[in-house]
């Protein structure tokens, strides 16, 4: 096989081929931002695998990174749902759909026990992707999210306060995020990739 | 003598011709034959004096400890299939008596008859002729003086039958069929075949509403939740083998417990799709109980279920949960279960539009989206473009706006705002009374968080933080 062809290259990059080397060549789920797909490792979200967001403030830009997913994935045809646990705030409907997503998709579930709930919708098999804010997660409760994941191939991403990065965690990837004028500042803390630059990431309209 | 290997050969080649020819024959007769070969006996009930709002059906109810075929023959009466139950009953006069008393026990008079054919069974009850017909050859002849009113024909027919001197049922069955059919139509001929059995009368079964209930008495009292599931496990499996059978699954199921002496504790569960699996109710159930207050210690369980619902079922080990083609709708719905049961019904719920400029008026919460449903549909509906170029909204709002603190005419939270946007104005709801007038703008705090605040236009032209971009 010539490795080097464009054209089988393309070939091989039809999701239905699936090689049995190349798992190491995995596609992750487009984040909407072309320079932001540069800078993960698998060129994306990861589909499967739970992530963290660290932010020092909440609304510093951690949600409009996720959107453009969330958006494609509400619009695929086998869309499954598209959790958010124990948001802290309502998530406003107007906006969303303004970006895309599609609100039979989107469902919210609120309440007490917002650990518990993560890992059981988690693993349910019902969600495309799962958000959750948790205050208090303790690395065995990390393991337990990231295991739940893998059950119901669910995206999970998990937001915490910043210094929760000193902790260790079994997540795929772990971001930091910062505010910028414009834009946001990521960090990758953990990753399948050597990267530990940082990107800044300018939003699209400004 | 010929030898059996050359017989055989002979009987292989004429065995077709024979079975083909006579085998659609065969089962096309006994389609035709009159009911007498298939040795049925039908008691009619006919209920005088019978006030139609008290419902047949609870009779039928009962009635069903006879035979399962009970059909309605409403206003007032009921048809019983009991051929095969005659034997159990001591014969038609001891079915008699059970029947008779169980309609007295009902505080109803009932008038009964047995006949081969459903019809002339309840024909005779209702002619107030207690008749027991067992042979099909003897009914015309018993039928006979029966008078034709029993038939309820309309009023005009048996006039016309009357002004020609036929009075009884044997004097109709006696007139020519051709003639009868022309004067008085098809039907009531069709009714006389079907009196005399000369064609089938299927009459439709009567299906009881089902419902389980069952208790279950504690040897001792209980107040543990554990322990009180752990007794509950078995009644939840009866449960699970009934509806089972039945192919039925319960969306509502009520478990009551009972203490010495306070009032029962109810405890509902309301499921999103109809479940017959023991063991994800046990679980559900296992959810409720933890949340649940006992005022007292428990003497007793019942389990009720009134409301069953039809289900299919269906294999569920091909598909990996998670993959594509696999039971969404299934797993979303016993997702939700879940932590409704645990977190309370307004737990989990779904995100709306409305038709509203006030920002917090433009959503809604709504039920739990359908799993696997309208996807093309709501594919569609948003891959049409919206207008152009809505004003941005940001992703978080907050539940009230939060008053600000102002300096030098702008807006404080963790220090000075700085203020990106050109005004937007909203400015409505002056007819229902939550009237609004504010100037909405995006702001940037020092740390670079996006908000949305708003100035109001009236007098104090207070700032207030209504939503986070996020």
């Amino acid at each position: 096989m010539v490795v080097g062809d464009p054209k089988i290259a393309r070939l091989l990059e039809h999701p239905a081929i699936w090689r049995g080397r190349s798992a190491a060549q995995r596609s992750g789920l487009s984040t909407g931002f072309a320079a932001l797909d540069e800078y993960l490792p698998d060129r994306g979200w990861p589909r499967t695998g739970l992530i963290e967001i660290l932010v020092s403030r909440f609304g510093s830009g951690e949600l409009a990174l996720l959107v453009p997913a969330l958006a494609a994935l509400t619009r695929a045809a086998a869309a499954r749902w598209c959790v958010w646990v124990a948001p802290p705030l309502v998530p406003f409907a107007p906006a969303l759909v303004s970006c895309g997503v599609v609100l039979d998709r989107v469902a919210v579930v609120g309440g007490a026990r917002p650990l518990w709930a993560f890992e059981q919708t988690l693993g349910s098999g019902a969600c495309d992707a799962v958000l959750g804010w948790v205050r208090q997660v303790k690395p065995r409760d990390v393991r337990r999210l990231q295991l739940a994941t893998e059950r119901g191939r669910t995206l999970g991403v998990l937001f915490r306060p910043r210094r929760a990065a000193r902790e260790a965690s079994p997540a795929v990837l772990r971001l930091s995020v910062e505010p910028l004028a414009a834009g946001v500042r990521l960090t990758i803390l953990k990753g399948r990739s050597a990267r530990r630059d940082t990107l800044d990431l300018h939003w699209p309209g400004s | 003598m010929r030898p059996r290997s050359i017989r055989a050969a002979t009987s292989t080649a004429d065995l077709p011709s024979t079975r083909t020819a006579e085998a659609p024959l065969r089962s096309l007769r006994r389609a035709l034959s009159p009911a007498a070969t298939t040795h049925e006996l039908w008691a009619g009930v006919h209920l005088s004096e019978f006030d139609p709002t008290q419902g047949l059906e609870q009779l039928a109810i009962r009635a069903q400890r006879f035979t399962p075929r009970v059909s309605l023959a409403p206003p007032d009466g009921l048809l019983l299939e009991v051929a095969g139950s005659l034997h159990l009953f001591a014969g038609v006069t001891g079915l008699r008596h059970e029947l008779t008393e169980e309609c007295l026990r009902l505080r109803l008079r009932p008038v009964l008859a047995f006949a081969p054919t459903p019809l002339a069974a309840l024909t005779a009850a209702r002619a107030g002729q207690p008749l027991v017909v067992t042979d099909l050859a003897q009914l015309v002849g018993q039928l006979a003086p029966l008078p034709l009113d029993a038939l309820r024909w309309p009023e005009e027919t048996r006039a016309r039958l009357a002004r020609a001197g036929v009075r009884t049922v044997g004097a109709v069955l006696r007139l020519p069929r051709a003639g009868f059919a022309r004067r008085f139509g098809v039907a009531q001929l069709a009714m006389l075949d079907a009196l005399i059995g000369r064609t089938h009368d299927l009459r439709k079964a009567f299906q009881a509403p089902l419902r389980f209930r069952r208790r279950r008495e504690l040897d001792c009292e209980l107040s543990d939740q554990g322990r009180l599931h752990a007794e509950l496990v078995p009644l939840i499996g009866a449960l699970g083998a009934f509806l089972t059978a039945r192919q039925c699954g319960v969306m509502e199921l009520e478990c009551r417990f009972v203490h010495r002496q306070a009032s029962p504790t109810r405890c509902v569960l309301t499921l999103a799709a109809p479940c017959s699996d023991e063991h994800q109710l046990a679980a559900l159930f296992g959810e409720r109980l933890n949340a649940l207050q006992l005022p007292a210690p428990v003497r007793a369980c019942e389990l009720r279920a009134d409301q069953l619902m039809p289900q299919l079922l269906s294999g569920r080990c091909l598909w990996q949960p998670g993959e594509h083609g696999g039971e969404a709708a299934e797993q979303s719905g016993g997702l939700i279960d879940r932590l409704r049961a645990r977190l309370g019904p307004e737990a989990v719920y779904g995100l709306g539009l409305r038709q509203e400029h006030r920002p917090e008026g433009a959503w809604m919460t709504t039920p739990p989206p359908p799993a696997a449903a309208r996807r093309v549909a709501c594919a569609r509906a948003t891959d049409t473009p919206c207008e152009a170029a809505p004003p941005e909204r940001p992703l978080w709002l907050l539940p009230a706006p939060q008053p600000l603190a102002a300096q030098n005419g702008l807006p404080r939270r963790r220090g000075l705002l700085r203020l990106l946007s050109e005004p937007e104005r909203i400015e409505t709801g002056w007819w229902d009374g939550g009237e609004v007038a504010r100037d909405y703008y995006i702001a940037i705090d020092p740390r670079g968080v996006r908000l949305w605040v708003f100035r109001e236009r009236a007098a104090p032209h207070g700032w207030f933080l209504h939503g986070i971009f996020g």
